[in-house]
């Protein structure tokens, strides 16, 4: 490492910015990938990898991934749910890869459903 | 005096005033003996008045020859004779006759207040001086010198490096041995009475050598409400041993420590490096299994 | 940089470290790459997380989901359930006190929910070891800031203007100690970070130095510059082995970086910081004896006025907490940080929290915030349903205070009027259980150890305090004693030479102050209400709760308890040596202490 000038400091924090997000707990989008027994069966391992593999790729710094256990759903598995902060989430069913990279690109960057893969909009009622 | 018979004298003469010689005077002269306290300096009081401090334990030289003299010099039954030497000695046990040479002071004692304005005022000489004896070199053996040697190369400078090498010094030998301090006093040019001072001060220098195994029972506050006093009262019990001494068989030494700042846990103990959280009295034994 | 979904936030705190961190992070390591997880899920060791009684703990980030307790036992099913299957597992969470279902995330939980991090902004956040992530949390950029667009005078004037006073204790206006030492014409000048943190009980610079290191030089860089100064001192307790490796390697990393050394950040500012090593004595963190121990001196105070000095030149001197302070000042304004606290104590203060309270560890919480919160709501109260009875601040140098004090407001002046004293941030919480007499005689027996022995008050005085304390402790108090520890105490107040001599009468004068009731039960009913003093107790067993299991008798280490299996036991008195291993050990709560 040389020495660094005042306009580095700015750099080196972009660097990581996104690691630092994450442990913040802030962000503009959470993926959830359901990996119960079934969703890993169903291949949900492959999905997994494919949307870390986008994010490295396309530089994102505010999405983060997350695992949950089995949705209740387990025939039409793997699912995933995308939660846009602010807005309802949205579950994603029958996934692969090709259909994961579309979801990705439409609705998590560019914030549209992606209606022909998607379930339901919301969450069932809690309690 | 009375001639040579069986009858013993009730008088006591001590040679010489210092602190020793003041202590005796008195236990003599409170016993009911007349004492004469013969010193062949100006005035009584010794070396010990020249001291700040004692070794080992430190103690204010002042704070502990003070009301010696005082007491002394206000005796009845205590005739002091200073700037006296003895010239002769004849007789037997209880049946002395001395002849002692009272030196003249040019000073008449009745009159004098001690103000020192003649010591100020003197042409000849005013100057304090302490007579500064010889110095042999350090008996030390070889691979032991060549260890120190090594540490002390890495620094350089006045009395600001003595923390440090003392640091390295306790890592190295678990302990500071005697004849290490005086060949760092000798090759560092700073005087052993001053590296003494500093290494005594502080706890974490070692004047005693150390067990295999170091326990410290942390007596922080946070420790100490939660028991940790009957912890260390355990440790010394099943050890065997005095707080700040090590086993007989050299294997642990038991200390205290004020706190290494893991009040979260407390009672907090430590064994070398290795901490131990939430300690009761019951997992003592099983603490010291491991360590054997 | 590589790209995870989770990172697991590894508290490495001397805490958590003490109950088994690095084996724990081992294993957790293992158990990943068992499932095939380690691209995925980044395991991160930070400094203390603050939450010491639970150690120790993980934070799951981006969930904020937070473990406690873990062994290497528990390990390979939180792997399987929470990291693989994504179900989070409830028997490692965290439950308050008196209740049943567990609060997952770190930001409900009340001990971290009322707390305001400032000093302490990183704690658990960033890995110490890695200043690219010190970096990324706004670190350097007031460093920055201030060298290139800043005078030294409008730094001070910030400082100033934010109301900021020292942390370690006496609460000096941070902002006219710099200006003084600005305005001092010797050269060369110097920094100090006096981090010899020896108040028993107190840990907050520890913590900070082990997870935020670089706070800390950030904050000494920038002192540095408002002064005109180039060189500066860590001194760093050696009783916190962890903290002065972290420290040691922050300034190799930040000397690398070109934030500390010569031309800093391309300014021509030159700045260097070196470690000392202090060397277990509690006088040192007394700035006068602190600087005559980097000096090489015997450490002992020295009369001020004059103004401390280091090798008789100008030198600032500030706590650990005072400088992590400064750069979030200097970022954010002296304004914003104004705003938080008390009309004349501003800002957040590091407290340790414990003793006898249920979340024992740190907090970091805005000044003017009471007692009763810091005990009750964050702290969560007394551990099994016993009383509250006094909280200690300031260690052997503060007072304690009662229960009937308990919403008093803490700042600087309150707790000085309470007879305490805010010092370094030790808070000791206090149960029914703790002896008041016995405690001021713990104190009084700390600090007549650790007195310099230079001037006569101090060293004469507190041995007397303690002839006259361990008399009440063993029952042989004489008629007048409690007027001789007022007299004697107020004396040694007035005569000592240094902060510790005049202060170390606080804890005796404190609690005979709210707590004569109890020196008097020793002094002449021979008793000591809270069971403590050994001379003055019996322990007994109750025959109705004792169920015979023996377990007491096997522990006397004197053979001094009797009793068939399935009957109540019994005492001999004459054997007992009172050392409690029987009420430790007993499980039915039948052993007495009277």
């Amino acid at each position: 490492m040389s020495k660094i000038k005042p306009e580095d400091l700015d750099k080196i924090g972009e660097k990581i910015k996104r690691t630092m997000l994450l442990r913040e707990g802030s962000y503009r989008a959470k993926v959830t990938i359901h990996m119960g027994t079934c969703g890993i069966a169903a291949g949900a391992r492959k999905v997994m990898s494919t949307l870390l593999d986008l994010i490295e790729k396309e530089q994102v710094k505010d999405v983060i991934l997350s695992a949950s256990s089995c949705a209740g759903l387990c025939s039409r598995e793997p699912m995933i749910t995308v939660e846009l902060k602010g807005k309802t989430p949205v579950k994603y069913v029958d996934l692969d890869e090709e259909k994961t990279m579309k979801i990705f690109q439409a609705h998590v960057l560019d914030g549209e459903v992606v209606q022909e893969y998607a379930l339901a909009i919301g969450s069932e009622r809690v309690g | 005096m009375i001639q040579a018979t069986d009858k013993k004298v009730g008088a006591v003469l001590v040679v010489g005033g210092g602190v020793g010689g003041m202590q005796a005077s008195l236990d003599l002269a409170e016993g009911g003996y007349k004492v004469y306290l013969v010193e062949k300096g100006p005035s009584i009081g010794g070396v010990m008045a020249q001291l700040d401090k004692t070794f080992p334990t430190n103690d204010c030289a002042m704070c502990t020859l003070a009301p010696r003299m005082v007491d002394c010099g206000g005796h009845m039954n205590i005739e002091k004779m200073t700037y006296s030497e003895i010239e002769s000695i004849e007789g037997s046990a209880g049946n002395f006759k001395v002849r002692v040479r009272k030196k003249a002071r040019y000073v008449d004692p009745e009159k004098c207040t001690g103000c020192g304005d003649c010591v100020e005022s003197c042409l000849v000489r005013n100057i304090v001086y302490i007579d500064q004896p010889g110095r042999a070199p350090v008996q030390i053996e070889e691979d032991v010198r060549v260890r120190v040697d090594d540490i002390l190369d890495r620094y350089s400078g006045g009395r600001e490096i003595i923390v440090p090498i003392l640091h390295d010094l306790n890592e190295e030998f678990r302990w500071l041995p005697p004849e290490v301090l005086c060949r760092v006093a000798e090759v560092k040019e700073i005087p052993i009475e001053h590296i003494l001072r500093i290494a005594s001060f502080y706890n974490a220098f070692s004047l005693k050598p150390k067990g295999k195994n170091i326990i410290r029972v942390c007596t922080g506050t946070a420790c100490y409400v939660k028991g940790a006093p009957r912890i260390l009262d355990t440790f010394a019990r099943e050890l065997k041993v005095e707080v700040g001494d090590i086993t007989d068989d050299g294997q642990f030494s038991l200390e205290t420590v004020n706190c290494v700042g893991c009040c979260g846990q407390s009672p907090v103990i430590t064994v070398n490096e290795d901490i131990f959280g939430y300690v009761n009295q019951a997992m003592i034994p099983d603490v010291i299994g491991k360590y054997t | 940089m590589k790209r995870f979904r989770t990172h697991l936030m590894l508290c490495a705190g001397t805490g958590c470290v003490s109950n088994g961190t690095f084996a724990i992070k081992e294993v957790l390591e293992r158990e990943l790459e068992k499932h095939d997880l380690q691209d995925e899920v980044a395991v991160v060791m930070t400094g203390c997380n603050g939450f010491c009684a639970q150690g120790p703990l993980m934070v799951v980030q981006p969930d904020g989901i937070f473990y406690q307790y873990l062994t290497t036992e528990n390990i390979s099913h939180l792997v399987e359930e929470h990291f693989l299957k994504g179900r989070p597992v409830k028997k490692l969470m965290y439950v308050p006190p008196g209740e049943e279902s567990p609060i997952p995330e770190l930001h409900s939980i009340p001990f971290f929910k009322d707390q305001r991090l400032i000093a302490m902004r990183n704690r658990g956040m960033i890995d110490p070891d890695n200043i690219e992530e010190y970096i990324a949390r706004d670190g350097y950029k007031a460093l920055a800031k201030v060298l290139t667009s800043s005078t030294p005078e409008a730094v001070i004037q910030e400082i100033s203007d934010s109301g900021l006073r020292g942390r370690g204790g006496a609460g000096f206006p941070t902002g006219r100690k710099w200006d003084s030492r600005r305005k001092d014409p010797r050269t060369p000048k110097y920094v100090v970070c006096n981090a010899d943190e020896g108040d028993p009980g107190a840990f907050m610079d520890r913590s900070i130095v082990e997870a935020d290191p670089h706070s800390i030089l950030e904050g000494m860089a920038i002192g540095a510059y408002s002064i005109g100064a180039f060189q500066g001192y860590v001194y760093l307790r050696m009783e916190y082995p962890l903290a002065v490796k972290r420290m040691t390697f922050a300034i190799e990393q930040a000397k690398e970086y070109g934030l500390l050394g010569d031309d800093i950040l391309g300014t021509g500012f030159n700045f260097n910081i070196d470690i000392f090593r202090g060397a277990g004595a509690f006088v040192c963190g007394e700035t006068t004896a602190l600087v005559a121990s980097i000096e090489g001196k015997p450490p002992e105070p020295r009369q001020r006025p004059p103004r401390t000095t280091l090798w008789e030149k100008p030198v600032v001197i500030n706590n650990v907490e005072t400088w992590a302070n400064v750069p979030v000042i200097m970022n954010l304004g002296a304004k914003w940080f104004s705003e938080i606290g008390t009309e004349t104590s501003k800002g957040t203060k590091v407290f340790s929290l414990a003793g006898n309270i249920n979340n024992a560890g740190l907090v970091e919480v805005p000044m003017g915030i009471t007692l009763r919160e810091i005990v009750y709501d964050i702290g969560g109260g007394i551990p099994k349903g016993k009383e509250f009875k006094a909280v200690q601040t300031g260690g052997p140098s503060g007072g304690v205070i009662p229960a009937s004090l308990l919403d008093l407001s803490v700042d600087y002046e309150q707790l000085d009027k309470a007879g305490s004293m805010m010092g370094s941030g030790g808070m000791i919480v206090m149960d029914e259980n703790t002896c008041m007499v016995d405690v001021a005689r713990y104190f009084v027996e700390f600090t007549n150890d650790e007195s310099c022995g230079k001037c006569t008050p101090c060293r004469e005085g507190s041995y007397v305090l303690l002839e006259i304390l361990n008399r009440l402790c063993k029952g042989e108090g004489k008629q007048g004693d409690l007027e001789l520890l007022d007299e004697l105490g107020e004396a040694i107040k007035d005569a000592a030479q240094c902060g510790l001599g005049q202060s170390l009468p606080n804890p005796v004068l404190s609690s005979l102050k709210h707590f004569r009731d109890e020196y008097k039960a020793h002094l002449e009913e021979k008793r000591c209400p809270a069971g403590i003093c050994k001379a003055l107790i019996t322990f007994t067993i109750d025959d109705e709760k004792c169920k015979g299991c023996r377990l007491c008798s096997k522990k006397c280490p004197q053979d001094a308890i009797t009793g068939e299996a399935k009957e109540t036991h019994i005492i001999d008195q004459d054997k007992c040596i009172k050392c409690g291993v029987c009420m430790d050990v007993c499980k039915f709560e039948a052993v007495l202490v009277a």
